[in-house]
């Protein structure tokens, strides 16, 4: 066999205390690492001596220095990104060795290390998953994200990503293979820096108003953002994400959407070194939907003798307003300032970094700020101790404006609808707005007067300590312990004055809503690590642990009404409405894993998770996951010879992980229900259970990963079936039991994909540097076991199109109502006894069927990046290819007269539609769709495929000779331009097909009713290292 | 083996190290199980409840039974034309209900579904409070016990007969009382009404051994009604208003001797439903102000206007002219509807007005020697507290008296949830005004699709 030496990395630190523990013969090897393809000299590639276990990294100019005892041994030099080097070296005692070394760049980053166990990493070569590595550069290296989220856009095979609505400052979904869970929480678990940031999307009480939840929908559709939007993006070093049960196994019961662990930037040994970078940009609506052309007697027609009088007004003065500019058209500004500072001695290192960020949105008084400070700071006490902390402090501010569905016609987008171009809903001189007279609410004056603001103050700290127990020649044990706090206190304050126009015609005019969350989350864990080698080509990696999970949520809200003139304290009322819910969770669990290296060949894992939590109906009934995986390096073995294809690697994977019921389940409660004074309880419509355990998901995973020995090219193809089984559903109960829902752990349900990554890198010359990469992913979902009726679980019934759970059908279908048809296509008539009749003795059968499916074909993303002297280019375009929306903003423009296709012809509707409707091809668009109300729900549900330029960017560092460094002290100057969602490209008949009235849901995303439209970003960067 | 041996000769610590974490792992793998941090759990009100317990589980039933009021309301004054209720946001007020074209009433719509569970969650109430009566609340006097009984088996027949109301043919399903999880029949509209009137004769019977005084206290909505004596008075008024949608003529007026009914008092006495600003109250959910805008507004049906005898001053007091008709989907009306005049005005559970016309029905349809006279003066005790003449039947006999009771019915408790049930047991639902081409009646609604029957 070849490449037979021992390698295990315990990150850089624990490598130097060897150093010290060596006393015989040395010589010193020193010089400077740099990129093969740029000059540029590399910061942080590990240098390592497998035979002394000696090792060291290079400091932020690229050098270093090693002392190695006498003799002859292999200098191991990695660094992500880059392929490895082992480099022969030999000296006598007290020699100096000058050792400089490019590495070439590796586009399977097969030296990158990769989280395999809580306390454990593993290179990338010996992986035995699948898991997406994200770095800085990868992140936010093309343009700037204005939250983590849309940093990950594209790049995560296997994850569909969505936002919610176009709204600032974040709001979106992630599914990472398919859908995990109907019930139960479907968001991946975030790990920064080893806390568990909390990811809720805690509603801001607008309900109140819009009273969006009383109609067809009981659910939250405020909108809400979920939280990681706190996080700095530009203070991320690296993303992993865990996509499946296969990987992410060891995180037990709360893992099955998947774990996205994120390191933040630390210190880097060596010099200070600064950087300051600025961007400014602006952004603006993605797309407009136009608006209705009216004639005179259109506007009779639509809108009434009213319409008939404001058209003729509107006409004389040739005033017809575009509202959509009015309201959408806001170029909003955007900026981000940050600066950051990185500086480290032998013992000491830290990273500081602060931002200020502030960006307007596309309509007028919405907007997101953000303030952030970081500090990270690492200390080695002595060679066996060392103590890493973490923390920062974000404050942040958005303003969301109300859009989304709503039953009171107050949001900006139900204004909307009613809104034909010739009414002037404009202020007057003196700022008086005039009444909407075909709307309960002036959009325009909800806009200016009313305000809607999220202010979030959170910090999160933690900190890890690693003791080395013992260390001897063939095993060391570490002891770590992690502890995080993640706190943040979210006050929403919603201020609808009395001069509104709802509220002035209300009872009791004027609202204020005012909500405070405050949100704890700690978790601890602790763990032992046993390193053993018996020789060198076997490795032993042991590990046990235990982890500790709190959470406690506490929110207030108060709705006033009536207010005290233009008060804005809630105690300034005379209606007051209070409601406070408490949620907490206590999870305990332990692991086991046991990791076998055999020459870096065969690479073995074996573990299990056991957990607790207060979620499940027994809290001390302990679940139990078990994990394995196998890894086997092909191109190790002696056989292999395929001239450049040198790295080969088949792998197989096996996890499970489980999920947790949401809060309350087990509860059969009553809650409050006064009147008239007297203090009641009235029971709550969920039957609780006792016997709920954890949903849980077992998936296995097969692949290989291939790439060239020059690192030019690699390609990783996996498939992946997972099954999920006890899962958490909430049945619909019979309401004559006096309970609507319960929780139960019953039926199965099955994902299918695939995923394919290929990354090139053509070019690689030290002037012009070009990478591509290529993703593909596809998932197929089937309910493969239910053992209840077919149930509904997003959406406003099946007249307008819902998502439904149904036994050997795909998790994410959308049915809705058609005419039935017979095997040729044709209508079908029934009589009132339900028989086939003849189209003259009885109506149009209608049938509730399925009319298509959320879950996207495949999706594939390219990126592109293209570096010549001193530009770089890059660019990342991501194509979805199918997944059905549910789009009832055009039945809302529809019904109020004022969609932009109101009276063409256009729309294509299959004839046995048109004859279930008693509509002819040539009627106009909105007759076809009105028309079919009732009658079939197909033309709701429309493709939501896109194709959408995500990321666009294109820089300029300054020559080294512009900027000399040496009277400067300027390292770097990098200016550039960029872009975020530039083109979209799509059939979908609304603002954008990424959408979700209903925020954050395993399956009901994708519906949309008049929500904040999507925008793009376009950015100037200016960037200064010193 | 080798490795293991190796390990454990390495080092005492590693000892230390995994025992001193099984120690620990006793007690911080621990757990504690705690109870619902929001709200009462149902257990400990079932069992041996106490006077408070049973004192807010009757306040939070009485409010519960507000639940989705609104979308009943809409659902029976829609259907019976005596309203529209337009909401741009929600098209299937104007489409389903009035069965525009090919629609139809869907099951799993809100209108069928949310009335409906809220009606069997306010029977759940009334079980829980007869269960916590029958399994503990040992602290009570039986005249106690037979209070909370007799209030709770009359709301629950109250509860039923709502649902029934919009079911009718489909007929309603029986709530088991003791156990949740499980389903109960499937009762046919007489089975159903024989539920309730025979459950509104057991609490009748309860109400009479409960002694003076009740436990709890019971809303303003019950001012005069809020006694054993009293409250048995407003169960004979129901159970009046059951015995009519039975035809049994000879219950009705037996119940009604035994009712409120005064023809020389307020046509409004009676019970209410109550709304208050206060926290966690609720306001009047058919309150809105007649002139807001088309796209969500309440407005009468015009004929409601258009079919009324001049000088009917009820006209005026129920609906205003609204500055702007209101429009939406292809349907206008001028006339903004005005019966709940604020957000905290009362809906009548049951009043003395219907109580006369109760009277005036059963004596009409008895028809014995002077029944029609009667009749004719119970109903011109409507007639002249609404500033009308006083009605006569001249020739037309029986069926004019039965054509003014249902004409005054439609007048007196308009927008009060009566006019379809009316029209329908008396097989006139064709009767009923039809706006645009295709728009039908419904007779009966749908029995919920998650009932899965």
């Amino acid at each position: 066999m070849k490449g037979s030496y021992y390698l295990k990395l315990l990150g850089i630190m624990t490598v130097l205390l060897f150093t010290t523990q060596v006393v015989r013969a040395q010589f010193t090897v020193t010089g400077t690492v740099t990129d093969g393809s740029t000059g540029e000299p590399l910061i942080g590639t590990t240098i390592f001596d497998a035979a002394s276990e000696t090792g060291t990294s290079t400091s932020i100019d690229g050098t270093y220095e090693l002392e190695l005892p006498s003799g002859t041994t292999t200098l191991r030099f990695s660094s992500v990104g880059f392929v490895v080097e082992n480099i022969e070296v030999s000296g006598s005692d007290g020699e100096e060795i000058t050792l400089d070394i490019e590495l070439k760049p590796d586009v399977a980053r097969l030296g990158e290390v990769v989280v395999s166990g809580l306390g454990t990493t593993v290179e990338r070569s010996n992986l035995a998953n699948s898991v997406t590595s994200i770095s800085a550069e990868e992140f936010g290296g093309t343009t700037q994200a204005t939250t983590l989220s849309q940093g990950l856009y594209g790049k995560v095979t296997g994850a569909e990503i969505s936002a919610n609505s176009g709204a600032p400052g974040g709001g979106i979904s992630i599914r990472m293979r398919g859908v995990t869970t109907i019930n139960g929480s479907s968001q991946p678990l975030y790990i920064v820096d080893g806390v568990y940031y909390d990811n809720s999307a805690i509603p801001n009480g607008s309900n109140a108003v819009t009273a969006a939840a009383a109609g067809g929908s009981s659910s939250n559709q405020d909108n809400p953002v979920n939280r990681i939007a706190d996080l700095n993006p530009d203070e991320i070093k690296s993303i992993e994400i865990l996509k499946g049960a296969s990987a992410a196994a060891i995180y037990g019961q709360r893992a099955s959407g998947g774990v996205v662990l994120i390191t933040t930037k630390r210190g880097n040994r060596g010099g200070a070194e600064y950087s300051v970078s600025q961007s400014f940009g602006f952004t603006t609506i993605s797309k407009k939907l136009g608006q209705r052309t009216f004639d005179v007697d259109k506007a009779e027609a639509s809108f009434g003798p009213t319409g008939k009088t404001l058209f003729e007004e509107a006409a004389s003065k040739n005033r017809f307003l575009d509202y959509e500019e009015l309201m959408f058209g806001e170029e909003g500004m955007l900026s981000k300032t940050t600066a950051d500072v990185s500086f480290g001695n032998e013992s000491t290192s830290f990273y500081i970094s602060g931002s200020v960020q502030d960006d307007e949105g596309i309509i007028k008084t919405t907007g997101y700020k953000k303030q952030s400070i970081r500090a990270n700071i690492d200390h080695r006490f002595s060679p066996k101790f060392k103590v890493e902390v973490s923390s920062n402090y974000t404050h942040s501010e958005s303003r969301r404006g109300l859009t989304n569905n709503d039953n009171t016609g107050t949001t900006f987008g139900v204004s909307m609808t009613a809104t034909p171009n010739f009414v002037d809903l404009r202020p007057d001189s003196k700022g008086n707005y005039p009444d909407h007279p075909f709307n309960g609410a002036n959009q325009l004056q909800t806009r200016d007067l009313f305000s809607n603001g999220e202010f979030v103050n959170r910090v999160t700290t933690s900190a890890r300590v690693n003791y080395n127990v013992f260390q001897n020649k063939s095993s060391s044990m570490d002891l770590s312990f992690t502890g995080g706090v993640d706190f943040y206190s979210q006050n929403n304050k919603l201020i609808f004055p009395s001069e509104l126009q709802f509220e002035r015609v209300s009872g009791s005019p004027g609202t204020l809503i005012e909500s405070t969350s405050d949100v704890l989350n700690t978790n601890t864990s602790l763990i032992l690590v046993h390193t053993y080698t018996p020789n060198r080509d076997m490795t032993l990696t042991s590990q046990a642990g235990y982890t500790s999970f709190n959470n406690d949520q506490n929110t207030i809200l108060t709705v006033a009404n009536d207010i005290l003139g233009s008060q804005t304290n809630v105690d300034q009322a005379i209606n007051l409405n209070v409601n406070q819910t408490k949620i907490f969770q206590r999870d305990r669990g332990f692991f086991v894993q046991e990791e076998l290296n055999y020459d870096n060949t065969y690479i073995v894992t074996a573990g299990l998770r056991g957990d607790k939590s207060d979620r499940n109906g027994d809290v001390n009934k302990m679940y139990y996951y078990p994990k394995a995986s196998f890894a086997w390096n092909v191109s190790n073995e002696d056989f292999w010879d395929f001239g450049k294809l040198s790295n080969f690697k088949l792998r197989a994977a096996y996890g499970q992980t489980g999920n947790l019921s949401n809060f309350g389940a087990k509860f059969t409660s009553l809650g409050p229900a006064n009147i008239d004074g007297l203090g009641g309880v009235l029971i709550n419509n969920t039957r609780g259970v006792e016997d709920l355990k954890p949903e849980r998901q077992a998936e296995i995973e097969v692949g290989f990963d291939a790439s060239t020995d020059d690192g030019a090219a690699s390609f990783e193809f996996t498939l992946y079936q997972k099954n999920i089984e006890d899962m958490l559903l909430q049945r619909e109960l019979e309401p004559s039991t006096g309970f609507s829902f319960e929780s139960f752990n019953s039926g199965e349900m099955r994902n299918r994909g695939i995923e394919i990554g290929l990354n090139l890198l053509p070019v690689s010359t030290s002037d012009v540097q070009w990478s591509t990469g290529i993703n593909f992913w596809k998932n197929v979902s089937e309910v493969t076991d239910l053992p209840v009726p077919a149930f509904d679980v997003g959406g406003f019934g099946t007249s307008l199109g819902v998502f439904r759970i149904e036994e050997g059908e795909s998790a994410t279908q959308i049915v809705g109502i058609d005419p039935e048809t017979d095997s040729s296509g044709n209508l079908v008539y029934r009589d009132g006894d339900g028989n086939i009749v003849s189209p003259s003795e009885g109506t149009p059968s209608i049938i509730t069927k399925k009319l298509g499916d959320g879950e996207a074909d495949f999706q594939m993303s390219l990126s592109n990046s293209l570096s010549v002297k001193n530009f770089d280019f890059s660019f990342l375009l991501h194509w979805k290819k199918g997944g059905d929306n549910i789009n009832l903003t055009e039945l809302l423009y529809d019904l109020n007269g004022t969609t932009n296709d109101y009276d063409d012809t256009d729309l294509e509707i299959a004839d046995f539609r048109l004859e279930a409707g008693g509509l002819d091809a040539t009627d106009i668009n909105s007759d076809k769709r009105l028309s079919l109300l009732g009658v079939s729900s197909d033309h709701f549900v429309q493709d939501a495929s896109y194709l959408k330029l995500r990321e666009i960017g294109m820089y300029y560092n300054l020559p080294a000779s512009i900027i000399s460094e040496s009277t400067t002290g300027i390292e770097n100057i990098r200016i550039g331009v960029s872009g975020n969602n530039l083109i979209t490209i799509s059939p979908y008949r609304s603002y954008d097909p990424e959408v979700s009235n209903f925020g954050n849901q395993p399956i009901g995303r994708g519906i949309e009713v008049t929500p904040f439209p999507a925008s793009r970003q376009f950015y100037f960067h200016f960037k200064v290292e010193f | 083996m080798n490795y293991i041996k190796k390990m454990m000769k390495s080092n005492i610590l590693v000892y230390i190290g995994i025992s001193s974490m099984l120690i620990l792992g006793c007690n911080i793998l621990d757990i504690e199980d705690r109870p619902d941090p929001n709200n009462t759990e149902l257990s400990s009100v079932i069992e041996n409840p106490t006077r408070s317990d049973v004192n807010t589980l009757v306040s939070g039933t009485l409010s519960g039974i507000r639940t989705d009021l609104a979308i009943y309301y809409v659902d029976v004054s829609m259907v019976g034309r005596e309203i529209y209720r337009f909401l741009a946001a929600e098209p299937r007020f104007t489409g389903d209900l009035l069965g525009k074209e090919n629609s139809e009433l869907d099951a799993g719509s809100f209108y069928t579904t949310r009335p409906w569970a809220a009606y069997y969650t306010n029977i759940r109430m009334t079980n829980i409070l007869i269960e916590a009566m029958n399994s503990g609340a040992g602290g009570l006097s039986d005249a106690e016990r037979n209070g909370v009984l007799g209030f709770a088996k009359t709301i629950k027949a109250y509860e039923y007969l709502l649902a029934l109301s919009l079911t009718n043919e489909n007929g309603i399903r029986l709530q088991n009382q003791s156990d949740i999880n499980s389903v109960g029949e499937l009762l046919s509209k007489s089975e159903s009404m024989d539920l309730i009137a025979s459950t509104l004769d057991d609490a009748y019977s309860n109400l009479n051994s409960a002694g003076s005084e009740f436990l709890f206290n019971l809303p303003s909505g019950f001012t005069g009604f809020d006694a054993p004596g009293t409250f048995a008075q407003f169960n004979r008024g129901l159970r009046a208003r059951v015995a009519a949608y039975q035809q049994d003529w000879s219950t009705v007026l037996s119940a009604l001797n035994n009712s409120f009914i005064d023809a020389g008092a307020d046509l409004k006495m009676g019970v209410y439903y109550d709304f208050t600003t206060q926290p966690n109250d609720v306001t009047n959910p058919l309150f809105a102000n007649p002139q807001s805008g088309a796209g969500d507004s309440w407005v009468a049906h015009p004929s409601w206007r258009a079919d009324a005898e001049s000088g009917d001053a009820r006209v005026d007091n129920k609906i205003v002219d609204r500055n702007s008709a209101a429009s939406l989907d292809g349907l206008t009306s001028d006339d903004g509807l005005n019966v709940y005049k604020t957000q905290t005005s009362s809906i009548p559970i049951i009043r003395n007005a219907e109580l006369l016309l109760l009277r005036a029905e059963a004596l009409a349809q008895r028809n014995n020697a002077g029944d029609l006279d009667d009749a004719e003066d119970n109903l011109n005790v409507i007639r002249n507290a609404a500033g009308l003449s006083g009605f006569s039947r001249g020739s037309g006999g029986q069926a004019a008296v039965i054509d003014e009771m249902l004409n005054q019915r439609r007048y007196e408790l308009f927008f009060e949830g009566h006019r379809w049930v009316d029209m329908r047991r008396y097989d006139r639902l064709d009767e009923l005004p039809l706006d645009r081409v295709g728009d039908n009646v419904w007779v009966s609604f749908p029995i919920p699709e998650n009932e899965n029957l």
